[in-house]
C-alpha cells in the first residue's frame, strides 16, 4: 500500500475526484466522473511523477442503477495498481470519452465494453459490436439480461441454490439486486 | 418371358457377370480370328509402316500404367518417412506396414463425389488436371531408364523434356484460374510466376553439360558418363555449380518443400487444387508425385549417370544353358523346391521348441523363395544390360525422391520475395558464370589440343 | 413453484410435392429446392451485407485500386482455433486487416456472475486452454485480496512450480506452432513431446490433462504426489538437452532465421501504446514482468532473469520465449530445492461469502498479463468479474503489424503474437 500515491493523487486531481482515494492490498483506487475522464487520464500518462504507462485493463460495469467504467494501470513509480473508476453514467444512455488518444489498445477493450454494456465510447473510431453477430440488439453483461437457458427458468429451478439466478424470474423490471460496492 | 427373368434373377452377381461376358468374348474371339485370318497381313503391314506412332503410343500407356503405382510407392514413401522423422508411427494398419494405404487413398479419390463449383469455368475446370497429368506422363518419354528401355530418343530430348515439362504450368494456372476462388487463383499465379522463373536457371544450369556433351540426346549423355566405369565420370564431377543450380531449381519446379508455395496449405489452404475433389484432385495429387520422380529421374540422367553403376562391376560369366541339363532339369524344378523347403524350415523347427511344423514349413517356403528370387535376379542382374541399368536407375532416383521427403520433413517454407529473389539474384547469375566458365574452358582446351578456335 | 415451461418448438414436417413458388425477388436453387436465392444474388457481393457501422468499417470495405478482399478463416487450416480475418490485398500484399471475433464466445463472464466462487474456476479454466493454470490464478488471487486470506507458503511453491511447469508447456506448443506456419513440419511433433511429457505429469498432480481446475481459493486441490514428483524428477534430468535439440532445429535454421527476422517489426512505444504485455512486449526491450515488477506470490524469493531482446521482430519474440524456458527451468529447480512442508489449503468456510468490495489481481502468464478483476456484494456469487486476457490485446496488435508484409507472413506474424482463441473470445 503506497500511501504516498494516495497523497498525491488526491493533491493533483483535489477537484474532480469524488470522495478520498480508497486503498486496500496493492490497490489504490480513485473516482471521477465522465467528464474528467481525458484530462485525468492524460495526465497520470503523462506527468513525469505519475508515469502510469500501461494500461492493464479497461472494465464496464453495471450495479444495477448505474454504470461504470474502470481503469487498471501500472507504474514504475509505485509499488501499487491505480484503478480509476469512472461513476456515475446512466444506465439509459451511457456515455464516457474514449482514452484510444492514449493507448491504441484500448479500442478493443472498449468495443468489447460497448458490445456487453452498451457503453458508447465517444472518440472511438471504430465502435462496432466485437463478439456478438451485428444484428444482435441487447447488451449481454448488464444486469437486466437473463441468460435464456437460465437454471432458474428450468423446471429444476429451487433445487440447488448456487445454480439459481440473481432475480426471480416473475421479478418487476425495476428490482435488480445492487451493488454496495 | 417370366421364366426368362425368373432364371436371370436368381443368378448371383459374378453368375450374372459370366453370362454376359462368356458369349461376348466367344463372339470378340471369333471376330478377331476371322478378321486376323482375313486381313492379319495388312494390319501387319499398317502397323509396321507406321511404327513410329505405335511406338509412342505403346511407350504411353506403359508409363501410364507404371506411373500411376510409383506414385503410390512414392505417396506411401512420404508419409511413412515423415512419420519416422516425425517420431511419429505412420501408416501401420491397411497392408503390411501400412503399404496399402496410399492404394487405399487412390480407390478413395475414385469413390468421391466430383463436383464443380457453381461459378467456375467448366471446362477449363475439368481440363486442367487432364493437362498436368498428361504433361507428367508425357515428359517422361524420353527418360533413358535403361540400355534400350526408353520411350522415344530424340536427339533434341532435353529440350523436349524441358519444353513439355514446362506445361504443368499451364494446367496449374488454369486449374487457379477457373475454380472461382481467390485461394486457388492465388496459387494458380504462384506457380505461373514461380515455375517461369526457375525454368530458366533450370534450362541455362544444363547448357554448360550440352557443351561438354554435344548432344541433346539423354541416352548419349547417359552412354558418355560411363565410358570409364567409375562415378568420377559423372557430369556432377565436371559441372558441380550447374548440378547444384540444377537440383536447387528442379526442387522448385517440382513445387516441392522448401519452394511448395503453390500449395501452401498454411497461406492458402491448398493453392490451386483448393476446390478440386475426387478423381481430378487424385490427378493433381498423382501428378505432383510423379513429378517429384520425373525431376529425380531427368537429375539422375542428367548428372548422377543414369544408368550406369557408379564403380565398374566386374564380370562375372554365369551362363545358365538349361538345354544340356536335359531330363535333369525337370527333375531340378522337382525337386529342388521340396527339398530346399525342407531345409530352410528345419533351422526354425529345431531351434525353437514353440514352433509348430507346418509353421516352420511355411516359413521355409517363404525363405525358399526369397533365396530362388534373389538368385534369379542375381541372374538377371549378371547376364541382362537392361536390369542392371534398370536397378542403377531406380536405386539413384529413388535415393533422390528420398531426398526429396527428406527436405519436406525439415525446411520450413520460403516467402515468395526471397524465392523469385533466389532465382533472378543468385540462381541465374550463377547459372551464367557456370555457362561462361564451360565455354571458355572448353574453347581453351581445344586451343591447346590443336584444335580450330 | 409452477413455472410455465414454454412448449418445445417441434420440427416442421419437411414439404412433399412440388416445393410453393418461390416468393417475389426470390427463386429457388436448382440443387436444393428447399434453399431461397435472391434473384438479384451475385457472386460479387460486396461484404459484409449490411451498411457499415463505423467509420472505420467504411473505410475497411472501400477496395481502392487494384485492391481485393481474401476471407481468411474462419476454416482456414492455419488460423489459431476459430478465427475469421478478412484481408484486404493488393497483389500479394496486405493493405489492411479486420480480425472478425466471437466465433468462441461463451459469454464466460455472465457465466461467472451466475455461478458460486468455487464454480468459477472451472468456468474460466478453459479461456487460454494452454495454459489454464494462469486463467486460475489471477481470478482465485483476486477473490483471495477480496477474502483477505493468506494462502499457506508450501501452496504458493506448489502454485509457482505448477504454473512454470504450464509456461513451459505453453512455450513449447508457440515453438511448434510458429515452425507450422512458416511451413515446418517437424518441429510441431517434436516440441509435443516435451509438452505431453509436462502435461502427463499435471495430470498426475491436478488430474487432467488441459483444464486442471487445480488452484482453489486460499491453496490448490491436492498435495504433491508420487507419481508427480517421479515424472518431474525424470523429466528435469533431460529437459534442457530435450528441450536444446528442439530449438536447434530451428535457431540455426537458415530459411526459419530469414523469414522471422524483420518480421512485423513493433517499437517499445508502440508495443505500449498497444497495451502489449508479456513476451511480445519484452521482446521489444520493456523488462516489464509482473513477477519482478510487481511481485506476487513466492516469486521474490527466486533468483531468475527476465530475458528481453530490443529487435522486436518475430525472431525476437520467439527468441525471448526460448530463454524464457530456461528461466523457468531455473525456477523449478529452486522451488523443488526450497519446497516448505505445511498445510496446502486456508482454512476457510465451504460457503464463501467475502465481504462486498473490489479486488484486482494480475500474473505473469506465458503470453503476457492475466488480470481478474471481482466485485463482491456481499453474496456467494460474484457481482461481476472481469477477466483481463492477454491474447485478446495482441491479437488487436496484429492490425499494426501486418500491413506491408506479405499473405504468406498474416499466419507467422500472428502466430508470433501467441493468441488463443478461447482467451480471445471468452
Amino acid at each position: 500500500m503506497d500511501k504516498a500515491l494516495a497523497r498525491r493523487l488526491e493533491a493533483r486531481f483535489e477537484s474532480v475526484l469524488h470522495g478520498p482515494a480508497r486503498q486496500r492490498h496493492d490497490q489504490t483506487e480513485i473516482r471521477i466522473g465522465a467528464g474528467d475522464v481525458q484530462e485525468v487520464l492524460r495526465a497520470l500518462h503523462d506527468e513525469p511523477d505519475l508515469d502510469f504507462r500501461m494500461l492493464a485493463d479497461l472494465a464496464g460495469v453495471d450495479t444495477g442503477t448505474e454504470m461504470q467504467v474502470v481503469y487498471h494501470l501500472w507504474s514504475a513509480t509505485t509499488s501499487d495498481w491505480l484503478r480509476v473508476i469512472t461513476e456515475g453514467l446512466s444506465r439509459e444512455d451511457p456515455r464516457v470519452p474514449s482514452v484510444t488518444f492514449l493507448w491504441q489498445g484500448a479500442e478493443w477493450m472498449e468495443r468489447e465494453t460497448y458490445d456487453m454494456f452498451g457503453i458508447t465510447f465517444e472518440g472511438n473510431r471504430d465502435l462496432r459490436r466485437i463478439y456478438m453477430p451485428p444484428d444482435y440488439t441487447s447488451f449481454p453483461l448488464r444486469k437486466d439480461f437473463y441468460l435464456p437457458d437460465d437454471a432458474a427458468r428450468s423446471p429444476g429451478a429451487g433445487v440447488r441454490h448456487v445454480e439459481r439466478t440473481q432475480s426471480p424470474v416473475d421479478a418487476a423490471p425495476g428490482v435488480l439486486r445492487q451493488t454496495r460496492a | 418371358m417370366t421364366v426368362m427373368t425368373r432364371t436371370w434373377d436368381r443368378l448371383t452377381l459374378p453368375g450374372k457377370a459370366l453370362f454376359i461376358l462368356i458369349p461376348l468374348l466367344a463372339v470378340l474371339t471369333l471376330g478377331l480370328v476371322i478378321t486376323l485370318a482375313l486381313f492379319g497381313q495388312q494390319i501387319l503391314d499398317i502397323l509396321v509402316f507406321n511404327l513410329p506412332i505405335v511406338r509412342f503410343v505403346f511407350a504411353v500407356t506403359v508409363l501410364m500404367l507404371i506411373f500411376v503405382p510409383m506414385a503410390f510407392v512414392i505417396i506411401y514413401m512420404e508419409m511413412k518417412i515423415i512419420a519416422l522423422m516425425n517420431l511419429r508411427m505412420g501408416p501401420d494398419r491397411v497392408g503390411p506396414w501400412g503399404t496399402l494405404l496410399s492404394t487405399i487413398h487412390g480407390l478413395k479419390v475414385l469413390m468421391k463425389e466430383d463436383f464443380t463449383p457453381s461459378g467456375a469455368d467448366a471446362v477449363v475446370f475439368t481440363w486442367a488436371p487432364v493437362v498436368v497429368f498428361s504433361t507428367a506422363v508425357l515428359s517422361a518419354m524420353v527418360l533413358p531408364f535403361a540400355p534400350g528401355l526408353y520411350g522415344q530418343d530424340f536427339n533434341i530430348g532435353l529440350l523436349y523434356f524441358f519444353a513439355v515439362g514446362g506445361m504443368t504450368v499451364v494446367g496449374l494456372l488454369m486449374g487457379g484460374w477457373s475454380s472461382f476462388n481467390k485461394y486457388s487463383l492465388i496459387g494458380g499465379i504462384r506457380s505461373a510466376a514461380q515455375i517461369v522463373s526457375y525454368e530458366i536457371p533450370l534450362t541455362l544450369s544444363v547448357v554448360g553439360l550440352v557443351i561438354l556433351a554435344g548432344t541433346m540426346s539423354l541416352n548419349t549423355i547417359v552412354e558418355q558418363q560411363g565410358l570409364s566405369g567409375w562415378a568420377t565420370d559423372w557430369y556432377a564431377f565436371r559441372q558441380p555449380l550447374g548440378f547444384l543450380i540444377f537440383a536447387i531449381a528442379a526442387t522448385a519446379e517440382a513445387n516441392r518443400t522448401p519452394f511448395d508455395l503453390t500449395e501452401a496449405d498454411s497461406e492458402i489452404v491448398a493453392g490451386f487444387a483448393t476446390e478440386y475433389s475426387g478423381m481430378r484432385f487424385g490427378f493433381f495429387f498423382f501428378a505432383e508425385y510423379i513429378n517429384v520422380f520425373i525431376i529425380s529421374a531427368i537429375t539422375v540422367v542428367l548428372f548422377l549417370g543414369g544408368w550406369n553403376a557408379p564403380f565398374p562391376v566386374p564380370h562375372i560369366a554365369w551362363e545358365l544353358n538349361p538345354g544340356t541339363l536335359g531330363i535333369g532339369l525337370l527333375l531340378l524344378l522337382a525337386i529342388v523346391p521340396v527339398v530346399a523347403t525342407l531345409v530352410f524350415a528345419l533351422p526354425f523347427y529345431l531351434f525353437r521348441s514353440k514352433t509348430r511344423w507346418w509353421v516352420a514349413l511355411i516359413l521355409g517356403f517363404v525363405m525358399f523363395n526369397v533365396v530362388a528370387g534373389g538368385l534369379l535376379s542375381l541372374w538377371a542382374y549378371i547376364n541382362f544390360d537392361w536390369v542392371a541399368g534398370l536397378f542403377w536407375f531406380t536405386a539413384k532416383a529413388f535415393g533422390l525422391v528420398f531426398l526429396f521427403v527428406w527436405m519436406r520433413g525439415t525446411l520450413p517454407r520460403v516467402r515468395i520475395d526471397q524465392l523469385m529473389g533466389f532465382a533472378w539474384k543468385w540462381l541465374l547469375p550463377a547459372a551464367l558464370v557456370n555457362l561462361f566458365v564451360t565455354a571458355l574452358a572448353v574453347m581453351v582446351i581445344d586451343v591447346l589440343n590443336g584444335g580450330a578456335a | 413453484m409452477a413455472t410455465e415451461t414454454p412448449p418445445r418448438p417441434t420440427a416442421e414436417p419437411r414439404p412433399t410435392g412440388e416445393p410453393k413458388p418461390a416468393p417475389k425477388g426470390t427463386h429457388r436453387s436448382e440443387d436444393d429446392p428447399n434453399v431461397l436465392l435472391q434473384d438479384d444474388y451475385d457472386f460479387y457481393e460486396p461484404i459484409p451485407p449490411y451498411a457499415p457501422r463505423t467509420e472505420r468499417e467504411a473505410e475497411f470495405y472501400t477496395l481502392g485500386d487494384g485492391e481485393m478482399f481474401l476471407n481468411m478463416g474462419p476454416q482456414h487450416p492455419s488460423t489459431h482455433g476459430v478465427l475469421r480475418v478478412v484481408l484486404k490485398l493488393d497483389g500479394e500484399r496486405v493493405v489492411d486487416i479486420d480480425p472478425v471475433l466471437g466465433y468462441l464466445h461463451r459469454g464466460v463472464e455472465k457465466l461467472v456472475e451466475n455461478a458460486d466462487y468455487h464454480q468459477t474456476i472451472s468456468q474460466v479454466d478453459p479461456l487460454e486452454y494452454i495454459s489454464s493454470l494462469f486463467c486460475e490464478w489471477a481470478p482465485v488471487t483476486a477473490y483471495e485480496r477480496l477474502l483477505d486470506v493468506e494462502v499457506p507458503r508450501r501452496a504458493e511453491y506448489i502454485r509457482v512450480l505448477s504454473g512454470e511447469l504450464n509456461r513451459i508447456s505453453s512455450h513449447a506448443l508457440f515453438l511448434g506452432w510458429f515452425a507450422l506456419d512458416l511451413g515446418g513440419l517437424t518441429p510441431i511433433l517434436w516440441s509435443f513431446i516435451e509438452r505431453d511429457e509436462i502435461v502427463e505429469m499435471l495430470a498426475a498432480l491436478t488430474g487432467q490433462r488441459m483444464l486442471f481446475n487445480y488452484f482453489r481459493i486460499g491453496g490448490v486441490n491436492g498435495d504433491l504426489n508420487h507419481e508427480f514428483m517421479s515424472r518431474l524428477g525424470d523429466w528435469m534430468s533431460r529437459a534442457a538437452s530435450q528441450l536444446e535439440a528442439g530449438m536447434g532445429l530451428l535457431n540455426e535454421n537458415e530459411i526459419f532465421v530469414r523469414r522471422a527476422s524483420g518480421l512485423g517489426v513493433v517499437d517499445r512505444e508502440t508495443a505500449l501504446r498497444y497495451c502489449m504485455t508479456g513476451p511480445n512486449l519484452r521482446a521489444t526491450g520493456v523488462p516489464f514482468d509482473l513477477r519482478r515488477t510487481h511481485p506476487y506470490s513466492i516469486y521474490p524469493e527466486l533468483d531468475f532473469d527476465i530475458p528481453t531482446r530490443s529487435e522486436g521482430d518475430c525472431l525476437a519474440r520467439y527468441l525471448v520465449r526460448m530463454e524464457e524456458i530456461k528461466q523457468s527451468l531455473r525456477i523449478i529447480d529452486q522451488c523443488l530445492e526450497q519446497m516448505p512442508d505445511g498445510p496446502i489449503m486456508a482454512k476457510l468456510p465451504r460457503l464463501i461469502r467475502p465481504r462486498p468490495g473490489r479486488a484486482w489481481a494480475a500474473v505473469e502468464g506465458p503470453r503476457g498479463v492475466y488480470g481478474a478483476y471481482a466485485i463482491s456484494d456481499g453474496s456467494d456469487q460474484p457481482f461481476r468479474l472481469k477477466i483481463h486476457d492477454p491474447s485478446f490485446i495482441h491479437l488487436q496488435a496484429v492490425g499494426a503489424l501486418l500491413p506491408g508484409h506479405l499473405l504468406a507472413d498474416t499466419m507467422a506474424i500472428m502466430a508470433s503474437l501467441d493468441p488463443i482463441m478461447g482467451g480471445v473470445d471468452k
